[in-house]
């Protein structure tokens, strides 16, 4: 079934019984899932995430960019899985990474898989500690996420999923 | 062998949950749980070595659930670990006070969970 | 704070999803204020159920405004969960005057929304005002969280309760209620049916506040549970009113006084309740003989009445296989027979499971209607709204992706189609303009007409325009047909403005595009000052195809069988050569040979000996597919590939063939064409 994660919450919402969960922060937050990728941190907005999977067997797909290693079919949906080190240019990865597929809600309620490397954590984010993306950043990253020292580069999936400029004939 | 439990209705945060496990770097078995009463159900199926819940679920919430377990005979040894969100600090405790055995505030390192559920894994069974 | 959405690309599908669904969070949230609002006058007492809904519903609304960069909605938002979230935990009283502001909040939030992302316009003044008075409200918060009344519940309870709970238990024995505990024992793999059918009866006569799950005497099997449950009514009265059997009831806190005025919901008259004993089971069927099915368990039930047509398939190989071999001719005759039974049953089943995967279209109209009285009543326009056929039935799939182009088609109507009162009357019209939607079925298609009584399509402006921008000839005078073409081109709108209730700024080229991906078709017709009818033509489900499986330089694909003429091993000397096309004699015509493995960039295999060409034919166009090896026939369901490459040349879609590996279904009228195509333009 292919619902926008928080079309699902909505849906939650009119239909539970029980007590939502209800956070201290106060601050306007935003949720990132952090996800590792050639040893670098990247986060994705948790609403557009439905699931997180294993690495499967991937039928190729003649005839697209090649960003898209192919399709998998998961209980009952057939969708594309973008390789997420080949979009954003980094190095192919080893073999022996155990990989994961994050399975999201995609635009026009499409679902698309992206592989990445491994997934970390869900964060809760104050709106304001995101700081602007570098000038010099591809489109994809839209703002840098501070954790601990390091800066996880948040990702606009609309942007990341946008391959047109990326045809590979 | 060990066959982990996670029970959490969120589906992303399940699924996180059970990937970050899965690399225990032990051999491990993750069953999902989507809800307070499909945990109670798959409970008596299997036997499990670490139980990871969440605890505010659509049916019957994470401390109900905790009860249970440590009401159970076949479960009451099983380490229990609670995944809290920040400011339901009462709860937690309670949790303690039914008998999990730690908790984790949302968010946390992969590594965190892995070591909490390592050392829990590991621990002589208590009998309570 | 800067919308952080200026200058990405407009997400148009995504936010007109969004902003439906928030009109119907919105929707909810006031009718829960009104609700509210009418207890409130009353003096009654609010139902925490409802407000537990409201809060949820603000709690999402917050979410989903953050992720779209709605900002002062969010925030708003934030505030109205706020607000209720005190509410619920009993940290501001029904009667405070904040609860009055909620009122307030919906409105200015439903402005919000409609203002979309402009910045600093009234709507978003108005709502910073409003959040400041909601922090007011809430700033000194009120202490009185109720006695700690010494409570007689047992350890194992009261251990297990969340903070909410607790707060539900203090306040219902301050409003001197009894607090009852229901125990019923269950078997373990199925306690849900008869718990839920305790919950239901329980809530009929109070307040739910906890469920605790406990072992069984027989912990393998069973599972005890314990509801507590606060009432009005004393233990006598709420065991009689329960109606559930091997229920112990107990009650484990007095309440205070007897149920003078006992809150309405346990004062409710029983409605024409059956009498005992029938009870459980009339409960159990609506009078409609329906019940709801989730809708993943219908996709489910369809995956395995596929899997299980697959493996008949299999069987069916197998049979034949063995009646080939003189050995076991009669065993193979025997399998095949009962293969036929299978066969005859299962094709019950499939038909039975597409039957419940049909759903009528009425709800869809229900949604349709709720926009038009919303928009009747934001701006004033008088519009009437006919339905006629929700009955009708079409696939689930179909039917969930046919909301939003229907929705487009509505609001075009409402808001430019059908003209204000005074052009109305002007043109000799009634002042209420009317959208009639209806819904038939015609063969194995469902039309769904939306006719409105407005200005029609203004011909010759579509013509100007088409002309404009190259999409006619200056010199054509164009049939309706390419008139139609023209309207539908991406981006073409007759009005250069689009308002804000017209779908924002998504033209029907877009609703073509969704009902097309449907496997339907999208019509226009109009007269001019008379109205316009937009005409759906879909299919009425996504049935089973069989198929046959290839291989092809290491990957299978499935070719609908529908499309296979026949399939040929010939040796490598018969296959000639024309050009740099492969041809082969197929009794007296020349069939063109397609390289599958070239046309998709698959490694070749060298020349293993015979070549397999499937021959496969569209219309009266014949080609060869050339592929390394056929490996069956099998029933497949086929699936849209979903993801962010739209357009996938030459493939149809996929399908499952075990395991969880997809297989690529060709789409043999793409490959015919592209091929035959080729000959004619050369």
């Amino acid at each position: 079934m292919t619902e926008p994660g928080w079309q699902d919450l909505a849906r939650r919402a009119a239909s539970q019984d029980g007590a939502p969960e209800r956070d201290a922060s106060d601050e306007f937050a935003r949720e990132l899932l952090a996800v590792q990728l050639a040893g670098a941190g990247y986060a994705l907005p948790v609403e557009r995430v439905r699931e997180i999977v294993r690495l499967r067997p991937i039928t190729r797909v003649p005839g697209v960019p090649a960003s898209v290693c192919g399709v998998i079919s998961l209980r009952g949906e057939v969708f594309q899985v973008v390789d997420l080190r080949v979009r954003l240019g980094l190095p192919p990865a080893d073999a022996t990474l155990r990989r994961r597929i994050v399975v999201l809600h995609g635009e026009d309620g499409c679902t698309a898989g992206l592989l990445v490397d491994g997934v970390r954590e869900v964060l809760r984010v104050p709106e304001g500690t995101l700081r602007p993306a570098p000038p010099d950043a591809s489109s994809a990253v839209t703002a840098l996420c501070p954790r601990g020292s390091a800066f996880l580069s948040v990702l606009d999936l609309d942007a990341v999923l946008d391959l047109e400029d990326t045809h590979a004939g | 062998m060990h066959h982990i439990l996670v029970v959490e209705d969120s589906s992303t945060m399940r699924s996180l949950l059970a990937s970050t496990l899965e690399d225990l770097g032990v051999e491990v078995k993750v069953t999902e749980a989507t809800s307070g009463f499909e945990a109670l159900r798959t409970v008596p199926r299997a036997s499990f070595d670490l139980i990871v819940t969440d605890i505010n679920m659509p049916d019957i919430n994470g401390l109900e659930l905790i009860s249970f377990l440590k009401r159970n005979p076949a479960t009451r040894s099983v380490p229990i670990l609670i995944i809290s969100t920040e400011g339901t600090e009462r709860d937690r405790e309670r949790g303690l006070g039914l008998g999990a055995d730690a908790y984790l505030v949302k968010p946390f390192e992969p590594e965190e969970l892995r070591s909490l559920a390592r050392e829990l894994l590991d621990a002589p069974r208590r009998e309570v | 704070m800067a919308s952080r959405r200026s200058g990405s690309r407009p997400r148009s599908k995504a936010l007109r999803e969004f902003v439906s669904e928030v009109e119907d969070v919105l929707d909810q949230l006031r009718e829960g204020v009104a609700d509210l609002l009418d207890v409130r006058a009353s003096c009654g007492e609010a139902d925490p159920e409802l407000v537990n809904r409201m809060f949820r519903s603000a709690h999402s609304l917050k979410g989903a405004a953050g992720s779209f960069g709605f900002e002062a909605l969010g925030e708003l938002a934030h505030r109205v969960e706020d607000l209720l979230d005190a509410l619920r935990m009993g940290r501001v009283a029904l009667e405070s005057p904040a609860v009055a502001l909620l009122d307030e909040a919906t409105g200015a939030l439903a402005a919000l929304l409609a203002e979309g992302h402009a910045q600093h316009e009234a709507a978003s003044v108005a709502a910073v005002d409003l959040i400041a008075r909601i922090e007011a409200a809430l700033c000194p918060p009120a202490s009185d969280r109720g006695s700690d009344d010494e409570l007689l519940l047992e350890e194992p309870i009261r251990r297990a309760l969340t903070e909410y709970e607790e707060h539900r238990v203090r306040e219902n024995v301050r409003r001197g209620r009894h607090l009852h505990l229901l125990e019923t024992t269950l078997d373990i793999q199925h306690f849900e049916e008869g718990l839920a059918e305790l919950s239901r009866a329980a809530r009929e006569a109070g307040e739910v506040i906890s469920t605790l799950p406990a072992p069984g005497d027989a912990p393998e099997t069973e599972i005890r549970f314990s509801l507590l449950v606060a009432s009005g009514l004393d233990r006598e009265a709420f065991r009689s009113r329960l109606h559930v059997d091997g229920v112990s009831v107990r009650c484990v806190h007095e309440g205070r006084r007897v149920p003078e005025a006992a809150p309405p919901d346990s004062e409710r008259p029983l409605p024409t309740e059956p009498p005992p004993g029938t009870g459980e089971l009339a409960s159990l069927k609506s009078i409609s003989g329906t019940v709801r099915v989730d809708t993943r368990k219908l996709d489910e039930l369809m995956n395995l009445v596929g899997e299980l047509v697959i493996q008949r398939s299999a069987i069916g190989a197998l049979a034949r296989r063995l009646a080939s071999e003189p050995d076991t001719a009669r065993l193979g005759a025997e399998l095949s027979k009962l293969h036929q039974g299978l066969d005859r049953k299962l094709q019950d089943l499939q038909t039975s499971v597409l039957d419940a995967r049909m759903v009528p279209l009425a709800q869809v109209f229900e949604k349709l209607s709720r926009v038009v009285r919303r928009l009747r009543r934001d701006l004033g326009k008088d519009v009437r709204l006919e339905i006629r056929g929700g009955d009708t039935e079409l696939d689930k799939l179909i039917v969930e992706d046919l909301v939003d182009p229907l929705l487009h088609v509505v609001r075009n109507a409402f808001d430019h189609a059908i003209e204000s009162a005074e052009e109305r009357r002007q043109a000799g019209k009634p002042a209420e303009g009317c959208i009639r939607i209806e819904a038939f079925q015609r063969g194995n298609h469902v039309v769904i007409r939306v006719a409105d009584d407005g200005r029609g399509i203004d011909g010759e402006a579509v013509q100007r325009k088409a002309v404009e921008r190259g999409l006619l000839a200056p010199d054509e005078s164009p049939s309706r047909k390419r008139l139609v073409e023209a309207l539908l081109a991406p981006g073409f709108s007759t009005r250069a403005t689009v308002t804000e209730t017209s779908g924002r700024g998504v033209g029907l080229d877009v609703v073509r595009t969704n009902v097309t991906a449907l496997g339907g078709l999208l019509d226009l017709d109009w007269k001019r000052g008379q109205g316009t009818t937009v005409s759906f033509t879909l299919p009425i489900t996504l049935a089973i195809v069989q198929a046959l499986v290839v291989r092809v330089g290491g990957e299978r694909f499935a070719i609908p069988l529908a499309s296979v003429l026949e399939t040929l091993l010939v040796e490598p000397e018969a296959i000639q050569r024309s050009e740099r096309r492969e041809l082969l004699n197929l009794r007296g015509e020349p069939l063109v040979l397609h390289r599958l493995a070239r046309a998709f960039g698959l490694p070749e295999e060298r020349d293993a000996g015979e070549v397999h060409v499937v021959v496969v034919g569209i219309g009266g166009a014949r080609l060869g597919l050339r592929v390394d090896a056929l490996e069956g026939k099998h029933d497949a369901v086929v699936k849209p590939i979903q993801g962010p490459v739209r357009e996938l040349h030459g493939i149809a879609g996929a399908t499952e063939l075990g395991g969880q590996t997809a297989i690529l279904v060709l789409d043999v009228s793409a490959l015919v064409e592209d091929v035959v195509g080729r000959l004619e333009a050369a």
